[in-house]
């Protein structure tokens, strides 16, 4: 291994030296510079936590640029070459379209709590269930083995389109999509490990993948999918101690409320940024607020599977009250209506941390809402 | 059984569908028993496997069809409902264009050997190296990463276009997406280790021939994992062996079985498409025809090859045997190329052998130091001396 002293003690013993030596042997050698951090080690973690994305960058590493011309896909402060192409179509050039405070920890977070669908979950736990329960637990599992497919692909869009001098939201937009196929993949392996199998697709899934898929803005996107669809979802599985019939069930609620939480916190605090900085937004994203309140309250945009008149509502009733029957059903219908009250609390919460909270003083935010916190 | 604890909230007693159409008191039920297939018990594996995603593989949820006709996000298997409609993208619907044997193996093995340059990169070890070697491994590093980097840019844009009814290529694009950030905030790590930073931006032909392979999802596999892979795979691998601390040896040695799942998708999807088409063939060679002129393109910039001189030297007095080290390098990585093609049944071992590319196998390296007159002189001096000893 080389070591500091062997530069030293060589023939060439200066950095210009072993340039110049290069140089008459017949090589290049114009890239070999040191640059201005050169020197400065990275402090070793000492904490167990390891090396992490937030602690690297010094210098001109880690300058964010307001708006960046990186259209070559280069590194954020590598050196640029004068011949390299423009190949980056990067239509999100502006740090405020797409930056949160804390990319990179959400980043490492993910990559620390991965699991796998196949050993982690206690498939042999699995107990077989009365005919209705099982087919309600399908009918759930079929309804979010779709929907997950949304929050995988959407994503995967929208990182090509972002400048690498923002790497931090693009690498945690890729443990998302490492994430959503887990939970899809999860879902679909518990419709079809306990004797039942997958019912039917659901019939505004389509039409939820449309409003998130077609949004033509970053923050836009992020609002409906990470606040809204996945905040929805989140409620659901923070529920799933309800609903789980067995450890199985319950150890993946568990993990992909856990993987869930990250993909909500991402979209809150890439609101919040937008808040801090962007001001002059505030109108535009409130408008997208009062889109996705009507959705919240109507039920519209089917990314909400505790919403009435839907198979995977019919399913989450199901499982909630235990069963069938008028009495199970009235029964599961009083808890789902808690699990969609406490969806609004929490979404009403998430709004207020990312700096939107005053539409629900101001008269703006959507009538409904105020309903279900006060039922 | 979930325990019915009452609820102290109460929904409006009116009750209506998300369209605002009113609704029975008691929720439809029809959707029970809408289902192609029930009674399906997928097991997990004897040994400790888990369920795994080719064990749920079962009944009719196991057969895997030539076209999709949906262009929505339906599961495989699942019953379909006609106001599902169709939505943007998922537009490569044939198997052809995507499906490969291992990809529900190759998803579950990146899972399960997950890892994290944060805590199991000895990074403590990747210290007091000599000023050129800690320079020329944050260059080296720099390439890396911005190669990573291209690639989570190339494969998540593709996403959305192939088809859901495919899940397994789906889910193990996945895998393979967040092994090439990996690969991309790995080296970054390691570039700025030591102060040294990220150096000169890569050349980028061929970053740019995996950016605009936009024909096809084949195409784009054939040029990123199995043209550029090999190159990758070649030093990540040397780096493995000769990289100048234990970090940087590490960190190589863990990065390479994420790049080999990948090529191991790239051979059999290509194998599996000509098997489907065998006029693919033809297609394909034409593409990698071009693509291996951007390569080539990229191997004419010096820097890269500099860098590993100065690596697998130990130093820039030593650049000269460092250069033989490159050399070998070069050669492997045409030789795991060739290999590559043939596994994929699209041979270009006799274009290689015979093209542009024939000087390496002959051991005159392409690292943008000598003419091309200057690399055909060595080439017929290396003949000519064979010839002799014939």
């Amino acid at each position: 291994m080389a070591t500091k002293s062997k530069a030293n003690t060589a023939a060439p013993n200066t950095f210009e030296q072993l340039l110049d030596y290069g140089k008459n042997n017949g090589y290049k050698l114009d890239w070999l510079q040191q640059r201005e951090t050169f020197g400065k080690e990275l402090d070793a973690p000492t904490d167990g936590g390891g090396l992490l994305l937030q602690d690297i960058d010094s210098g001109p590493f880690a300058e964010v640029p307001e708006w960046t011309n990186n259209v070559t896909g280069r590194p954020r402060g590598a050196l640029t070459r004068p011949s390299a192409a423009r190949i980056g179509k990067y239509g999100i050039r502006t740090k405020a379209d797409v930056w949160l405070k804390n990319g990179a920890q959400l980043y490492e977070e993910a990559v620390q709590r991965q699991w796998s669908s196949a050993t982690d979950i206690p498939w042999n736990e699995l107990e077989e269930l009365p005919d209705e329960i099982e087919q309600a637990e399908c009918q759930l599992a079929t309804f979010l083995t779709e929907v997950e497919f949304v929050a995988g692909d959407v994503p995967g869009r929208w990182i090509s389109e972002t400048s690498p001098d923002y790497y931090e939201p693009r690498m945690f937009l890729i443990s998302q999509i490492m994430d959503e196929a887990r939970h899809a993949d999860v879902f679909r392996k518990r419709a079809l490990a306990n004797g039942g199998g997958l019912l039917q697709q659901n019939s505004s899934a389509a039409l939820a993948g449309a409003s998130i898929d077609s949004a033509r803005d970053f923050t836009e996107m992020s609002a409906r999918l990470h606040i809204s669809g996945e905040g929805l979802v989140l409620s659901i599985f923070r529920m799933g101690e309800r609903m789980a019939y067995n450890n199985a069930e319950k150890a993946i609620y568990r993990l992909a409320a856990s993987d869930e939480s990250r993909h909500v916190a991402f979209g809150v605090m890439h609101l919040q940024y937008v808040s801090q900085t962007d001001p002059e937004r505030s109108e535009e994203i409130h408008s997208y607020l009062d889109e996705i309140e009507l959705g919240l309250v109507a039920g519209t945009g089917g990314q909400n599977p505790a919403v009435r008149g839907t198979p995977s509502n019919a399913a989450i009733m199901t499982l909630l009250g235990g069963g069938t029957d008028e009495a199970s059903l009235r029964e599961g219908e009083q808890i789902a209506g808690a699990v969609r009250q406490r969806q609004v609390k929490e979404y009403i919460q998430r709004i207020k941390v990312a700096g939107f909270g005053d539409r629900f003083t101001n008269g703006r935010a959507a009538a409904g809402l105020t309903e279900y916190i006060s039922a | 059984m979930a325990q019915a604890k009452k609820a102290k909230a109460a929904e409006p007693t009116e009750k209506f569908d998300y369209e605002g159409n009113p609704l029975p008191d008691l929720p439809d039920l029809s959707w029970m028993g809408n289902t192609f297939q029930w009674g399906t018990k997928a097991l997990p594996e004897r040994y400790g496997g888990g369920l795994t995603l080719a064990g749920i593989n079962i009944g009719i949820y196991g057969d895997i069809p030539e076209h999709i006709p949906h262009r929505n996000r339906l599961p495989r298997g699942a019953v379909p409902v006609v106001s599902a409609g169709n939505i943007g993208g998922y537009y490569i619907q044939d198997k052809y264009e995507q499906w490969a044997e291992s990809s529900p193996y190759l998803y579950e093995e990146g899972i399960s050997r997950r890892w994290s340059t944060a805590t199991d990169i000895p990074w403590e070890t990747g210290r007091g190296l000599s000023d050129d070697v800690e320079v020329a491994i944050a260059q080296v590093a720099t390439e890396l990463s911005n190669w990573g980097s291209v690639e989570t840019e190339v494969v998540s844009a593709w996403l959305q276009n192939l088809s859901p009814g495919y899940h397994e290529v789906k889910y193990f694009l996945s895998t393979a997406v967040y092994d090439s950030a990996r690969i991309e905030e790995g080296y970054r790590k390691r570039a700025l280790l030591n102060g040294a930073g990220m150096m000169l931006e890569s050349p980028g032909r061929m970053n740019r021939a995996c950016l605009e392979s936009y024909g096809s999802w084949s195409n784009t596999v054939l040029f990123m994992w199995i043209l550029r892979g090999s190159l990758m795979q070649a030093i990540v691998r040397y780096l493995s062996v000769y990289g100048p601390t234990e970090a940087d040896r590490e960190l190589a040695f863990r990065i390479l079985p994420d790049i080999m799942r990948k090529s191991a998708y790239a051979c059999d999807h290509i194998r599996f498409a000509i098997s489907k088409k065998p006029e693919l063939t033809t297609v394909f060679s034409a593409g990698l025809t071009v693509a291996e002129f951007s390569q080539l393109s990229d191997f004419n910039d010096s820097v890269l090859w500099e860098a590993l001189a100065i690596i697998f030297g130990d130093g820039v007095e030593n650049m000269d045997q460092g250069m033989e080290t490159v050399l070998e390098l070069q050669q492997y990585f045409l030789e795991t190329y060739i290999d590559k093609c043939n596994q994929a049944n699209l041979g270009r071992e006799t274009q290689i052998r015979s093209g542009a590319w024939a000087g390496i196998l002959m051991g005159v390296p392409i690292t943008g130091h000598a003419t091309p007159d200057e690399m055909r002189a060595q080439v017929a001096a290396i003949m000519q001396k064979n010839s002799g000893k014939k």
